[in-house]
């Protein structure tokens, strides 16, 4: 509990953190009125670009997402950087706490702006869309809470690779190689796109946000599995790479 | 108390440390000297946990400093002062410790205090001289009103008033029977603060010693002409042989020591 505490003061002391979040929130509502603009445009009888909700999230793919997980990876790497982690090592011997301490206090900090910007961007988009967009609240309350859910994993997975990578040049190229090198899967063949892109974390999450998911990737429940587990490997390697290095 | 146990350290094909054994009573200021390079700080590092040692083992109070859940209250130290986030305020860097230790808001305000960091306290560290950030490191390592203090080059970047400070706090600790480790290139510093010396040249222990020891058979007579000290001796009817000026006979002797240890030598110009 010690560490949580002081895990949180870090996270709070920095403006580095108000400005990431600022700059994820507004870009993803920019993102999300685009959107809902030019799907409002579209002739009521036709579907949506995007199944309905998703096209909230479609978005956030670009900078927001990006945004948030710097925001985990900097949490780590600038620990580094300044040299300020052998203080925290010093203080905190159990290294597996201050990872798991700032897991913690990262993923609660993304799970909770992720939903207040989800829901906010679900708002904005029923406004500007002007027809009900994935009918009722509560019917489209789900795929919301996901979408919101995806943030808190972007971050995790930064604050993942930025421990295995420790310095953030390294980790800022790294975080979207893995978030949409992935991506290029969906321009192979049909057989091998799916097969392939049922596992990537964007196809993961598709099927959670979206009202009508695709057929061909996951059902949502194993969506959710696959969308777990991206940060929970990259945390997995992070925590066998914090044990082993000298600080 | 302090152990190092037949510690080696090997960075690579560089030996940092090279199976170096001795221990730091409570008590008294040991001063830790070696030239740069000597493996003083690696020492410090595997003292401290973050460096895992090649070989051998080092203890603080009986047990392994990675075994310690809460050890600003065992161990107070201090690396590198400059080693701090500067985006955090004063405050907000120290509380963040001390919560990490379950140390709470009103110990953490008093060391702020004696550490005279009150009126910037609401400053973020970057803008910070290097003698502050000294001042913030010391009270980080106060915390926890730890028996045992270990601090790397602790009077570097500390004004004239900060060094004074600094050396008063280190005695009135031992006097307190805490264990005071201090490290320091500088024979010259630690002549006015240590009682014990550790002195270590490429990794190795060169001697385990007191600075009494360190300068016997010579009685050291300081601030003053020989001349004069001729004279008192003939008033009081005291027969002397020799009557040497010296300047900082400790540092000649150190500089003895370490003669054959010394890596990095200054070149002169030609």
């Amino acid at each position: 509990m010690t560490v949580l505490l002081s895990e949180w003061t870090k996270l709070r002391a920095l403006r580095s953190t108000y400005v990431t979040l600022l700059v994820a929130a507004v870009t993803a509502l920019l993102a999300t009125g685009i959107v809902a603009a030019s799907t409002a445009s579209v002739q009521a009888s036709q579907a949506p670009p995007f199944g309905a909700v998703a096209g909230i999230f479609a978005g956030w793919l670009s900078y927001p997402a990006l945004a948030v997980g710097i925001l985990g990876i900097i949490t780590m790497t600038a620990e580094y950087s300044t040299g300020q982690i052998r203080l925290t090592f010093t203080a905190v011997p159990r290294r597996l706490g201050v990872l798991a301490a700032k897991a913690a206090v990262t993923g609660l900090t993304g799970l909770v702006f992720g939903e207040v910007l989800a829901f906010a961007g679900y708002g904005l988009t029923r406004a500007l869309a002007g027809h009900p967009l994935g009918g009722t609240l509560s019917g489209a309350s789900i795929h919301v809470l996901a979408g919101g859910l995806s943030l808190c994993v972007v971050i995790l997975l930064g604050l993942g690779i930025g421990t295995i990578c420790r310095r953030t040049a390294g980790a800022i190229v790294t975080l979207p190689a893995v978030l949409y090198l992935p991506l290029l899967v969906f321009v192979l063949p049909a057989q091998w796109k799916d097969d392939i892109g049922r596992f990537t974390l964007v196809g993961a999450v598709y099927q959670l946000v979206s009202t009508h998911p695709s057929g061909q990737l996951f059902s949502p429940g194993l969506s959710l599995i696959v969308m777990l587990a991206w940060p929970a490997v990259a945390l997995a390697l992070a925590a066998v790479v914090i044990t082993r290095h000298d600080a | 108390m302090i152990e190092i146990d037949h510690v080696s350290k090997r960075f690579g094909k560089v030996i940092a440390v090279d199976d170096l054994s001795f221990t730091v009573g409570p008590g008294h200021v040991t001063g830790f000297l070696g030239p740069n390079g000597a493996g003083k700080s690696t020492t410090m590092r595997v003292v401290l946990g973050l460096d895992e040692p090649t070989a051998g083992a080092a203890r603080v109070n009986g047990r392994s400093y990675r075994g310690i859940a809460h050890p600003l209250h065992e161990v107070g130290s201090l690396l590198d002062a400059g080693a701090v986030h500067g985006g955090r305020t004063a405050w907000l860097h120290l509380l963040s410790a001390a919560q990490s230790n379950g140390i709470g808001k009103s110990r953490t305000a008093e060391m702020l205090t004696l550490a005279g960091l009150d009126e910037v306290k609401n400053n973020k560290i970057g803008g910070f001289s290097p003698g502050m950030k000294q001042r913030l490191g010391i009270a980080t390592a106060l915390l926890g009103d730890p028996p045992v203090l270990l601090f790397d080059e602790p009077v570097n970047g500390l004004d004239p008033e900060g060094v004074q400070w600094i050396r008063e706090l280190f005695k009135a600790f031992a006097a307190e029977g805490r264990t005071v480790f201090v490290s320091s290139h500088l024979m010259s510093e630690m002549a006015l603060t240590a009682d014990r010396l550790v002195i270590i040249g490429r990794g190795r222990l060169l001697a385990d010693t007191t600075v009494d020891e360190l300068t016997q058979d010579t009685l050291t007579v300081t601030s003053m002409e020989a001349g004069a000290i001729g004279d008192i001796a003939l008033r009081n009817g005291i027969a002397v042989h020799e009557l040497t000026p010296r300047h900082a006979s400790l540092e000649e002797a150190y500089m003895k020591i370490t003669a054959g240890s010394v890596q990095f030598h200054g070149g002169s110009q030609k």
